[in-house]
């Protein structure tokens, strides 16, 4: 018999509204991985919850459990799911809710972080793990309980390779064991080792087999303005004060107008602190020897010349309508305000002109993020992990926003934590193993000459 | 990936942690009284007590920065709110209560201190179990949480005040000694964090359920 059975399962957030999941069948056996792919919006977390049994509203169809069946869950960000500071606390949290006596506790707590390959002290601080340990506390977490499927909502777009590589060693020793695993991803092929089953969502319900792997067409990148150097830095060793460095760059930087850059490197090796040091925000950084656009790093001097786009960039969006959240920066800067239509205009959006930005999809609030700095046409732009979370379609359309901007002499300097192929970038910085290096594609941009 | 056979935990070792554990807890008790006496002191202590209760306070201060505690925080909002109490008491009443204004300024800082140093010097969880002898276990577990949250809370007040700076807003502290760009930093600061928070304790609330809170009204403790 199934551990998990759903049959022609609908739901919708609200009557009247279209369903979000229809029709939609499933079964999960013991030891099997599932893996469902779809666009931003097309129902995967909501399935996810509706499993989990923690959505408010009731759904049609039928759900059958097999007994006394346990379920965990990691959602898309493991940091806004810690509860505790410390990994043995974090752990045993499920412990204490379910009466388990303290003295078992220590040795289940060390038994499931065991299981996903962590030894580290039970009373280390969350705070000072990488991303893909603090995954792992937060699958732990789950195991400690012991449960009969383990659901992961999206780990691709979270974790750097290596993490990836670490995740998958874990899922497959749990597979052994007898534990489902069901896997939600915009990129299903990276866990193709490990899957049984995949599907993808089409108009609510669950198709065989997976989408194309996101990729970005049709784009080249703008020709490097040679003359318009924007940030230069001598060789520097990149550390928080008192700390060992946490990269060094061995020779010279530059940075060009039109140019688009990617800064890659794995979760913690120092990139968002990087990009916050080039924008003059970065606290407990010693002094760097660099400029950008001519003068030393700090906040407020830049005015309309350079943006940064922190990573969760909805976090910025406050004003009543979306044109309104782009006029923002215009208003203050002294800038002509139609560029805000204008802009809302050629990304497709000037429907939503008049829409609140709290209530769009994360896509579309990442676009109109994004647009606000772009309205401003920056010299230097500064995205952190811009890509996130995001599905084939916004991809293409962030691309294509940064393409237009750098054909308008824009210079973009983007992080990422993985390299992705056939990008219109002009050049790959690489963060590994303490050292920054620099590679330039010349396939992309012929006319770019270095020393 | 590294692997390790399994070991048991040693009979002496659960004893040792078990002892260890309601050590921390009696501290974590004894430190949550203290710091209510001590905050409900500065509002209602006469002046000529007021010196002793700065002593107690200093005290707390440097524990708690040899604790790795950051008071500078709470200096800031100190001088932040000396800085506009005493303008307006110089603007209201004129020259002569000046003196009174400050002493306002410094029974709130007073009041403040202890709860920065129980923050500090005490785990939430403990604070939690502690807080659950007296209220009901679900708002003993909302305030535990709430203050397991204010490390990432200041992240993010950070990083959304400085995204809108470079936006262009006027919330630079020179910009901010003019009343009329404070509805600005409500406007585009404090909203978009109170955002956040309904978001976070929403995500936070959902993982604490997923993991069987609420299930008994009893529950055990992490030592």
């Amino acid at each position: 018999m199934s551990l998990l059975e759903l049959d022609r399962v609908s739901f919708r957030y609200a009557c009247g509204e279209r369903f979000i999941l229809e029709e939609l069948s499933l079964q999960i056996e013991p030891g099997e991985c599932h893996c469902i792919s779809g666009p931003t919006g097309s129902g995967k977390s909501t399935l996810l919850k509706l499993i989990m049994g923690v959505l408010s509203r009731p759904f049609d169809g039928e759900m059958t459990r097999t007994g006394e069946l346990t379920l965990g869950l990691v959602m898309q960000d493991p940091n806004v799911q810690f509860i505790r500071q410390s990994v043995g606390a974090e752990v045993a949290f499920a412990l204490e809710n379910l009466c388990v006596p303290p003295d078992l506790m220590r040795a289940k707590v060390s038994s499931a972080l065991r299981k996903v390959g962590l030894f580290i002290r039970l009373d280390m601080p969350i705070e000072q793990l990488s991303l893909g340990q603090k995954y792992r506390v937060m699958i732990a977490a789950q195991l400690v309980f012991e449960p009969d499927i383990l659901l992961l909502d999206e780990p691709w777009a979270q974790l750097d390779n290596s993490g990836v590589e670490e995740l998958i060693l874990v899922l497959s020793q749990l597979k052994r064991d007898g534990v489902a695993v069901l896997l939600v991803d915009h990129n299903p092929k990276a866990f193709s080792e490990l899957v049984d089953v995949f599907y993808h969502m089409k108009g609510g319900s669950l198709a065989a087999g997976c989408l194309p792997a996101v990729t970005v067409e049709h784009l080249v990148a703008a020709p490097v303005l040679l003359d318009n150097c924007v940030v230069q830095a001598e060789p520097f060793e990149f550390r928080f004060i008192d700390q060992a460095p946490l990269f060094k760059s061995v020779e010279p930087l530059a940075i060009y107008g039109g140019e688009i850059i990617a800064l890659i490197g794995d979760n913690g090796t120092g990139k968002s602190s990087f990009l916050k040091s080039l924008a003059g925000i970065q606290a407990d950084i010693g002094k760097l020897p660099l400029t950008v656009l001519g003068k030393q790093a700090k906040l407020g001097v830049f005015g309309a010349e350079m943006g940064l786009l922190l990573q969760v960039p909805n976090r910025q969006l406050f004003e009543e309508t979306v044109l309104e959240e782009l006029q923002f920066s215009l208003k203050r800067f002294g800038l002509p305000l139609c560029r805000a239509e204008q802009l809302l205009s050629e990304l497709e959006l000037s429907h939503l002109a008049e829409h609140s930005p709290h209530k769009l999809s994360y896509g579309q609030q990442h676009m109109v993020a994004l647009a606000s700095l772009a309205c401003l046409k920056p010299k230097v732009l500064l995205l952190d992990d811009p890509f996130a979370g995001l599905d084939a379609e916004y991809l293409n359309r962030v691309w294509s926003l940064l393409v237009n901007l750098s054909h308008g002499g824009s210079a973009i300097l983007l992080t990422s934590h993985r390299q992705m192929v056939n990008l219109p970038v002009t050049r790959y910085w690489h963060i590994e193993a303490g050292l920054l290096r620099c590679e330039y594609d010349r396939s992309v941009t012929q006319t770019l000459q270095f020393g | 990936m590294k692997t390790r056979r399994g070991r048991g935990v040693p009979h002496s070792t659960l004893e040792r942690n078990a002892e260890t554990g309601s050590k921390s807890i009696g501290w974590t008790a004894g430190a949550l009284s203290l710091a209510l006496i001590l905050s409900s002191s500065a509002f209602f202590i006469p002046q000529d007590y007021l010196l002793a209760l700065i002593v107690c306070d200093i005290v707390l201060v440097i524990h708690g920065v040899c604790r790795r505690g950051d008071f500078w925080i709470l200096g800031r909002v100190f001088l932040v709110q000396l800085v506009i109490t005493l303008t307006l008491y110089y603007l209201i009443h004129g020259q002569e209560l000046l003196l009174q204004g400050a002493l306002a300024v410094v029974r709130v800082l007073l009041a403040f201190i202890p709860g920065w140093w129980l923050s500090v010097s005490c785990k939430p969880e403990q604070i939690g179990e502690v807080l659950a002898w007296i209220l009901p276990v679900k708002w003993a577990f909302v305030i535990a949480a709430s203050l397991s949250l204010l490390p990432t809370m200041t992240t993010e007040i950070r990083e959304i005040y400085q995204t809108q700076s470079l936006r262009g807003a006027k919330i630079s502290p020179k910009a901010l000694r003019d009343p009329r760009n404070w509805s600005e930093l409500l406007h585009c600061v404090i909203f978009p964090l109170l955002i956040q928070l309904l978001k976070l304790s929403k995500q936070t609330a959902m993982a604490a359920q997923l993991r069987y809170f609420g299930k008994h009204k009893r529950r055990t403790h992490w030592r």
